[in-house]
């Protein structure tokens, strides 16, 4: 079909992690390509942005008041092209704890905000925060939470026996709260339990310090595939203090992995009805879900395992595409992107 | 429903509930209701706040068995119905205008959260003491809340309930309602609900001007509850620490110094100079932050507690009573 639609991804995120792997899944996905061809550019942070000949952009850029100009540039150069923008990254937790001046900040969102057609959310929470701080219209907030490929993640066989290795998958930096998942797991008596550390990042040092010598805590650094970490654990817990998704969250469901998460932004969506949901930060706290979920049965393998992730994924971009290209009715948008996927 | 709720815990509050009421009732703002909680008083509070809601159909009375303040404020939050949600202990007075300014504050500011005033001090017998606490009032980030506490004190602000839902839960321990400030405290759990609240939620907080509520300062036996409220002051960071691990590590030494500072003074006020020596000294310790932000301040707060250590209550006596009468 030489008459689908072109969509230029904008991304100025190259480093490897969650993001880069969904615009890879984007790019490469046989479900996406039925509906549209999706190309990917990479860009530099904050500077000047390419006149694109498109049907559709979408910006995956990171937000800020330097980026302005060029965004503002992109949205003058192409009065006729949808522009859509999906936030991968700012949430009402990372606001609250990393924005100083917030009335600027909110600002700075709505003011970007405001030069796309559409803005898609990664999650249910995060799409809340957009409209309940106005910094989205209600009529251009779209929420598609992101997929990777997880049919390897699929094939992976249940966790066998009574759980024992527990996993924290992520960059090592303080968003993703491992500080306390150490704490918790050192309060915990049993010396047949490990704790398995995969990831590289700025808390490195801090982390290891933490772990103290205690042998049953590994770190691994990168896992050569994200699935071969996943393979080596039983349970997955993510202390995050804030996530505009979680990624690592839906891939341990595709795993038939039990998942412990905070309760906050993106995770409700990304982990599911079925995962533990820990209040908040509390060592004590973290150290009872751990206790509970090592005493738990392994769960059934007939379990979901995430099944209609990567086809709700294209349909909702199909169904996106649609509207913005070609003005159609949601239903009927909705209709085709169905069909496409029969 | 009313627009605005104000919430009074009152426990043994007999001697100062009628003229808390009496402020509370004549509210410019009309559209209020006032949810009086008795938290277990073995005094007459429970009869004089039937009597104001007999007078005012907007006054309801609320009764429980002792849980604290922080309980009883719990329990006026779970009984109130307003969109906005101001406190007011027993023994406090808000001035006619105090609601009006804060709900059109909010109106005016919508990522404004929580909104507060200034205070003027008054004495057992409802007289304005001449000190009072004036905050800053805008630009207003967590750390200026962790170590300066512009919120002041627990009858001073009016909070949107979609603020305080937004930090509720549910201990394992609780039957009956959520926790919004957390009842394990007796004291501090003012700023450990106000820290909260910036740690987990991305609403703003901001001050409207003037003196807006009378704070009320009882005498006696302060020296003693020093330590004992520096403890609570303690563990609260140990509890919201985990939070947050790259704040506390930048923000605890300086916020840690004025709390000590606070305590010093306070010190001063009940005439324990060896006391407040120590404190200050503690103080200086840990941050000389204080001292570059608030230079003033902290030297007068050093050279009042080591008058009060050398001459006892004399100096600080005789600076009182040149400082009202300069006032008269």
């Amino acid at each position: 079909m030489t008459d689908m639609p072109r969509i230029l991804h904008l991304v100025d995120d190259a480093t490897p992690g969650g993001v880069t792997r969904v615009l890879n899944h984007i790019r490469s996905c046989p479900l996406m390509a039925q509906t549209a061809r999706h190309e990917l550019w990479t860009v530099a942070r904050n500077a000047a942005l390419p006149r694109c000949e498109a049907d559709m952009i979408v910006s995956h850029l990171s937000l800020s008041w330097r980026g302005l100009p060029a965004l503002i540039s992109l949205r003058a150069r192409h009065p006729g092209t949808p522009l859509v923008h999906v936030e991968h990254s700012y949430t009402e937790a990372f606001t609250a704890l990393n924005v100083r001046a917030k009335l600027r900040f909110f600002t700075m969102l709505r003011t970007a905000y405001a030069l796309f057609d559409r803005v898609v959310a990664v999650s249910e929470a995060q799409g809340a925060w957009l409209t309940r701080r106005r910094l989205v219209p209600a009529g251009a907030l779209r929420v598609i939470p992101p997929v990777v490929d997880l049919a390897g993640f699929r094939a992976l066989p249940a966790p066998q026996g009574a759980p024992r290795v527990i996993g924290a998958i992520g960059r090592l930096h303080g968003q993703k709260g491992f500080d306390v998942l150490i704490r918790a797991f050192r309060d915990l008596p049993r010396d047949d339990i490990e704790l398995h550390i995969f990831g590289t990042g700025p808390e490195e040092q801090a982390l290891r310090a933490l772990a103290a010598e205690d042998p049953r805590i590994r770190f691994f650094g990168h896992a050569d595939t994200p699935e071969a970490a996943m393979q080596a654990v039983d349970i997955v817990a993510m202390p995050s203090r804030w996530e505009a998704f979680g990624l690592v969250a839906l891939e341990a469901r595709a795993a038939g992995r039990p998942v412990i998460c905070t309760k906050l932004d993106g995770l409700p969506t990304s982990a599911g009805a079925s995962a533990t949901y820990v209040p908040g930060h509390s060592v004590r706290d973290w150290t009872l879900a751990l206790q509970a979920q090592l005493g738990a049965k392994p769960g059934p393998g007939t379990a979901a395992r995430a099944g209609r992730a990567e086809a709700a994924f294209a349909s909702a971009w199909a169904e996106m595409i649609a509207g913005a290209v070609f003005g159609a009715a949601p239903s009927q948008a909705a209709q085709s992107g169905a069909l496409s996927l029969a | 429903m009313p627009y605005a709720s104000i919430v009074v815990p009152a426990y043994n509050a007999a001697r100062t509930l009628s003229e808390t009421l009496r402020s509370l009732s004549a509210q410019s703002f009309r559209d209020l209701e006032i949810v009086v909680v008795d938290d277990g008083s073995t005094d007459s509070t429970a009869g004089i706040a039937r009597l104001h809601a007999a007078q005012d159909p907007r006054i309801r009375l609320v009764r429980q068995f002792n849980r604290g303040l922080a309980g009883a404020r719990n329990s006026g939050i779970a009984a109130s119905t307003g969109a906005l949600i101001g406190f007011c202990d027993a023994d406090d007075l808000w001035l006619p205008g105090k609601l009006a300014a804060h709900v059109m504050h909010l109106d005016g500011a919508p990522d404004v959260g929580l909104s507060y005033s200034g205070s003027a001090l008054i004495d057992e017998d409802s007289r304005r003491m001449g000190h009072a606490q004036r905050p800053r009032l805008r630009d207003v980030t967590t750390a200026h809340v962790f170590k300066r506490n512009p919120v002041g004190n627990g009858s001073a602000p009016v909070i949107r309930r979609e603020m305080l839902d937004a930090v509720a839960w549910r201990p394992a321990v609780e039957i009956q309602r959520d926790w919004v400030f957390d009842e394990t405290f007796r004291q501090s759990e003012d700023i450990e609900c106000w820290l909260r609240l910036c740690l987990r939620t991305d609403w703003m907080i901001e001050g409207v001007p003037g003196l807006l509520t009378e704070y009320r300062i009882s005498g006696g036996g302060l020296s003693a509850n020093v330590e004992a409220q520096f403890a609570s002051w303690e563990r609260m960071v140990t509890k919201l620490r985990p939070l947050a691990p790259e704040f506390f590590a930048k923000h605890e030494p300086a916020a840690r110094a004025y709390q000590l500072r606070y305590l010093a003074r306070r010190a001063v006020s009940s005439g324990d100079g060896a006391a407040a020596c120590d404190l200050i000294a503690r103080a200086f310790a840990q941050s000389r932050t204080p001292i570059a932000e608030e230079p003033l301040r902290s030297l007068t707060t050093w050279a009042a507690a080591h008058a009060t250590a050398r001459f006892g209550n004399a100096p600080m006596r005789l600076a009182r009573a040149v400082l009202s009468a300069a006032r008269t």
